[in-house]
């Protein structure tokens, strides 16, 4: 027994069962007009004219029947296959033994189709059988095109179930989506309230701290570096990727990538972004965030680990640009050109390295207002 | 002595804001816990700061801003949120605000921050001006028949260095410039900003018929 259909599931059934309410009504017009049209094959006209008639009423019946989804019994089901069966068992009786075509003709697909939808390939596959074996029986000789039809019936039922199965499969996992990221601007909802009242609580902390002295300025240091881990984990949260996160089209935001490597530092680092997901090839995003992360190690080992450095993201339409600057002492005149002559400049020519794969530039600056880094890499940069 | 009114639904943070700032010699004229409260008292109180927290229960902190400065074009409102929603500090800022300062920002910092925005001064973090940035860059990169009013370039300069973290004292420094000069343009760059916003919010009132009183 499987499991019960989940709504969307059964919102697709709803859907095609009403599709399959118009094929009847074109199917037994269909019928009609073909009987009404050969009434000469008829070696009983009265007794086709009752057996097409009475399948004209089940039509109505059925559709009526059809349309309530706790009434798609199996009983309903075998109902419909039945009559069916009965009126194509009759057709050698009412028509000629030798007859070409059987009294419903076409309009075996409504048996044939509701088994498909209700019970996917395997109901699709079972009621062909039922026709085709029928059909085979009742005939005293076949021909190519009864083979035809009982070829295609065939194909036919297992087909439209298979694909009654996937449509219901898919609209399971788009609403399981739908779900999902309702749940997940819920819980970004209620964390938000949470987070609020912990950064309310750890800024107390850190204040009450620092006035306090002693060992409570230590505690109040901790609470302040807490209090920016999870304003930056927040700022993360509003910048989450939207597009693969994998293979060779990814890709990844920058301005949350700053955050991470920010927060994950060392040096106290205050990151500056436009406010939006600054979307680039993931490739190009690692790159950066790693060259960044170098600088603020350059930074940490040049002015101590008590500096505090600023990173600012720009993004512009042909490029982005991103910037570290620290508040250390800067770099004595004549230190790089001294360093450069000896040959060991080799954080810098590494930073400028990895920039120019990239496409872009590194600007170094330095001054008594600390030390620059100004990285900008074009937007096309893979 | 500045007149100024808190307004912050965590008592605790009521109280310490409040202790700093008559430490400091200034005068709390009203408090308040949300944005009714907030809304009720201002007018009686005429406070020349409002020091207002952005979460607080509705109205909230960018629709308190914009009804303070509707009602009285001179008041100050600093922004002192313990959040990192940075949407909402631009949208308080866009609606009027000329300054922002995170919760874990020292008594002597809030207290020179109330000072400086009474003075008619901006206070910004470098995360704001980041955020400033972005939002000139996205509003140059909109439909080209927005009167926008665009930053000149020595206003970007500065403000880009305002996001690197630098002091009005070292942007001085650095570019040659009065003290004086550097705030004017940082004050340049709010003004504009919410002058972009005025006239959003204006076409947006055309453009959905709001404009029209006698309908």
């Amino acid at each position: 027994m499987a499991a019960p259909p989940v709504d969307s599931a059964r919102a697709v059934e709803d859907r095609l069962f009403k599709a399959l309410a118009i094929l009847r009504v074109v199917v037994t017009l269909n019928m009609v007009v073909l009987n009404a049209y050969r009434r000469d094959n008829f070696d009983h006209p009265t007794a086709g004219l009752f057996v097409t008639v009475a399948l004209v009423v089940w039509t109505g019946l059925a559709i009526w029947l059809y349309d309530d989804a706790s009434r798609r019994t199996a009983w309903l089901l075998g109902a419909d296959l039945a009559i069916t069966v009965a009126a194509m068992a009759l057709t050698p009786v009412v028509k000629t033994p030798e007859f070409n075509a059987t009294v419903p003709g076409f309009w075996v697909m409504g048996a044939l189709l509701a088994w498909a939808l209700r019970w996917h390939w395997k109901g699709g596959l079972a009621a062909a059988a039922v026709l085709s074996a029928t059909d085979l029986l009742i005939r005293d000789s076949v021909d190519q095109g009864n083979y035809g039809n009982v070829f295609l019936i065939l194909l036919g039922g297992t087909i439209v179930g298979y694909m009654c199965a996937s449509l219901q499969r898919m609209a399971a996992e788009r609403d399981a989506a739908e779900r999902a990221r309702a749940a997940a601007e819920e819980r970004t909802r209620l964390a938000r309230a949470v987070h609020d009242g912990a950064l309310q609580v750890l800024a107390m902390v850190q204040r009450r701290g620092t006035q306090a002295g002693g060992e409570w300025a230590e505690l109040g240091r901790l609470a302040g570096a807490q209090e920016r881990a999870l304003r930056s984990l927040i700022r993360q949260q509003d910048t989450v990727p939207t597009g693969a996160t994998d293979g060779p089209g990814a890709t990844a935001d920058l301005a949350g990538a700053l955050e991470a490597v920010g927060t994950a530092h060392l040096v106290r680092v205050e990151v500056a972004t436009p406010g939006t997901p600054v979307l680039l090839p993931a490739a190009v995003v690692a790159e950066l965030a790693a060259v960044v992360g170098a600088c603020l190690d350059n930074v940490c080992a040049h002015a101590g680990d008590g500096a505090t450095a600023w990173v600012l993201l720009e993004s512009g339409t042909d490029t982005v640009t991103v910037s570290v600057r620290d508040d250390g002492p800067g770099i004595p005149e004549g230190r790089l050109e001294t360093a450069e002559a000896e040959g060991r400049l080799g954080v810098t020519s590494s930073i400028r390295g990895r920039v120019a794969e990239l496409g872009g530039t590194a600007r170094l600056e330095t001054g008594e207002w600390g030390t620059e880094w100004e990285i900008e890499v074009p937007r096309g940069a893979r | 002595m500045v007149r100024v009114m808190v307004v912050d639904d965590h008592p605790m943070w009521r109280d310490a804001v409040e202790r700093d700032l008559a430490a400091a010699g200034h005068q709390v004229v009203a408090v308040a816990s949300d944005g009714r409260e907030a809304l009720a008292r201002f007018p009686a109180a005429a406070p020349e700061v409002v020091v207002l927290d952005l979460q607080i229960p509705g109205p909230d902190g960018v629709q308190v801003t914009t009804q303070v400065v509707a009602h009285d074009p001179n008041v100050r409102v600093l922004i002192l949120s313990a959040s990192g929603e940075q949407a909402d500090v631009l949208e308080a800022i866009k609606a009027g605000a000329t300054g922002y300062l995170v919760k874990s920002a020292s008594s002597a910092d809030l207290v020179q921050a109330v000072e400086r925005v009474a003075a008619g001064d901006t206070v910004f973090t470098p995360g704001l001006a980041g955020l400033v940035l972005g939002e000139f860059r996205r509003m140059s990169e909109g439909p080209q028949d927005d009167p926008v009013d665009q930053l000149t370039e020595r206003e970007t300069e500065v403000l880009k260095m305002v996001a690197k973290g630098m002091s009005y004292k070292q942007i001085a420094q650095r570019l040659v410039l009065s003290h004086r000069t550097v705030q004017n343009h940082v004050q340049n760059t709010l003004r504009k900003l919410q002058m972009n916003n005025r006239v959003q919010l204006t076409r947006w009132a055309i453009e959905h018929g709001l404009d029209d009183d006698d309908r």
